[in-house]
């Protein structure tokens, strides 16, 4: 970029002022109290954001450690999404990345902002009108259809669990399927590492039931395919029952 | 059904609105208007609250991350992705405002641009760009702003003037912008006004504000339109023709119906000079 013209040069001055956590740096011919109402304004309109997207995650770090996590990331971050729903994904990409952060946080903590950020991606996902199928297929013979708006998990933590009376002391492999049902309202859905492989693979290769059950026998060298195979149609059956799975289709 | 022309008085689109319209929209409301950085990109049950209504009524665009007097690059991605919204739900206006909002990264507040000469060139480069990839003229906003910026080359007005000449663009005018600004900065509200570029108007902001302890006036658009605010929308009507007006209403939300009497008051203005002016047509018709 080339040097800033002059009236950028204020633009920088101004902006880096408000975005630092101490009242030094205020550029020459800006009063204070004005200074003051935009460090106001726009610290209250970043923080509205990530709250909205972050009320378990605030509540157990605690004013304190929220606030300060809050100012670092307006003062060391820069944002690029024009979208103010994204802005909740740049925060959690910056406590997900930054390797020196100003508070001490649980170890958890990054699993349990990614988790209440999920809801809300899947909330808001833009799709793509869902594929055609039978609600009533054969999941097995036939490709099961996925509800478009869904995010397949994976924590160390049993980050569904954590709130205000109970937080983990170890950790503990947990695998969620987030999805939007018809009625468009977001649902949650337990799996275990056999379940989340097999919504994995339907969401990957778009294989059918029966094929899907078979590769994962593979995968685990499974004594029993047969028996793997009447397992996995139970699930897929619960999970069209639950709105994960629309139905099937042989296209 | 609906026009996709904007016209009379319209209402800003929010969420925390949606129950109350779709138990029923108050007959002054004609349009809607919204910041296409809310809802564009959206799907789930937003994307289809918002389709119900833009397949019900004509909707403006205002926009509040471009970032026209910004340092960064023009965001052309943001602008296609507008293009393309505006498109789909059949729009056909787009305001923005005549401020920055980041360096190199947003700060998601509207800040004042200073007011010299390359700043104006600045920013009416950027504003051709975007209705070049627009297709279209855009409206551009006189913002609010507690800070004038050091080392003005001009008054602000005459800035604007200079932006919307250099640009051939329209000027969205906010009239409760130049209040807030008038109380904030010791300016005579209506003297500034009629130093604008008036004849370029497409489009009529109407809100309310807060008044701090100590005078301080914060644009906030969560009370009521105070009679300053009317009065100077009168005076505007006045020289503006009849373009369209909207009541903006981000936060704090009273019954519907009140906002209705807000929107209903503003078409009332709107129609009163638009009798006029019909008056003189007729008598020099006659």
């Amino acid at each position: 970029m080339n040097a800033p013209l002059s009236f950028q040069a204020f633009q920088f001055a101004l902006a880096h002022h408000l975005r630092s956590t101490r009242n030094a740096g205020r550029p020459a011919g800006v009063a204070p109290r004005r200074a003051g109402i935009y460090r106001e304004l726009v610290r209250n309109n970043l923080e509205g954001f990530l709250l909205a997207c972050f009320p378990v995650t605030r509540t157990l770090l605690g004013p304190h450690r929220w606030q300060r996590l809050v100012n670092v990331f307006f003062r060391d971050a820069r944002c690029h999404t024009p979208y103010f729903r994204e802005i909740p994904r740049e925060f959690l990409d910056w406590l997900l990345t930054t390797e020196a952060l100003p508070v001490a946080l649980p170890a958890w903590i990054g699993e349990l902002a990614h988790y209440e950020w999920a809801e809300l991606a899947v909330d808001v996902m833009e799709t793509a009108a869902p594929q055609d199928c039978a609600a009533d297929s054969d999941l097995l013979s036939n490709r099961p259809v996925l509800a478009p708006a869904l995010m397949n998990l994976a924590y160390a933590w049993p980050v569904h669990r954590i709130g205000r009376d109970w937080r983990p002391r170890k950790a503990q492999a947990t695998y969620l399927l987030v999805f939007r049902d018809a009625a468009d309202a977001v649902q949650f859905v337990q799996l275990n590492p056999v379940s989340a492989r097999l919504v994995a693979l339907l969401q990957a290769e778009g294989l059918t039931g029966h094929a899907a059950c078979l590769r994962i026998a593979g995968e685990l060298a499974h004594p029993n395919p047969d028996a793997l195979l009447m397992h996995g149609a139970q699930l897929l059956n619960q999970l069209r029952a639950a709105g994960a799975i629309l139905g099937g289709t042989h296209d | 059904m609906k026009s996709a022309v904007i016209s009379g008085a319209g209402l800003g689109f929010r969420r925390e609105l949606i129950p109350a319209l779709k138990a029923g929209v108050p007959d002054a409301v004609s349009f809607f208007e919204l910041a296409p950085e809310n809802w564009a990109g959206m799907g789930g049950s937003s994307a289809r609250d918002l389709r119900l209504f833009t397949e019900r009524y004509p909707f403006v665009c205002h926009g509040l991350s471009l970032n026209l007097g910004g340092p960064s690059p023009l965001d052309e991605s943001l602008l296609q992705r507008i293009k393309s919204f505006m498109r789909q739900h059949d729009i056909s206006l787009y305001t923005e405002h005549l401020s920055w909002c980041g360096d190199d990264g947003h700060l998601y507040e509207l800040l004042p641009i200073p007011l010299t000469h390359d700043a104006v060139r600045w920013v009416a480069e950027r504003i051709r760009r975007t209705q070049d990839i627009l297709g279209m003229r855009i409206g551009v906003e006189n913002a609010s702003y507690y800070i004038a910026p050091p080392g003005a080359e001009m008054t602000e007005s005459e800035f604007i003037r200079a932006v919307i000449e250099e640009a051939d663009c329209l000027l969205h005018l906010d009239v409760n912008n130049i209040v807030v600004n008038s109380i904030n900065h010791g300016f005579d509200a209506d003297d500034y006004l009629h130093a604008l570029p008036l004849e370029r108007t497409c489009y009529i902001h109407v809100a309310g504000h807060f008044v701090e302890p100590d005078g301080l006036v914060i644009d906030t658009h969560a009370a009521a339109v105070i009679d300053p605010v009317w009065a100077l929308l009168d005076s505007a009507y006045a020289r503006c023709g009849n373009v369209p007006a909207c009541l903006e209403r981000d936060a704090n939300f009273p019954a519907l119906a009140l906002l209705g009497n807000e929107v209903a008051q503003i078409a009332s203005i709107r129609q009163r000079h638009a009798d006029m002016f019909s008056g003189v047509s007729t008598q020099v018709a006659a």
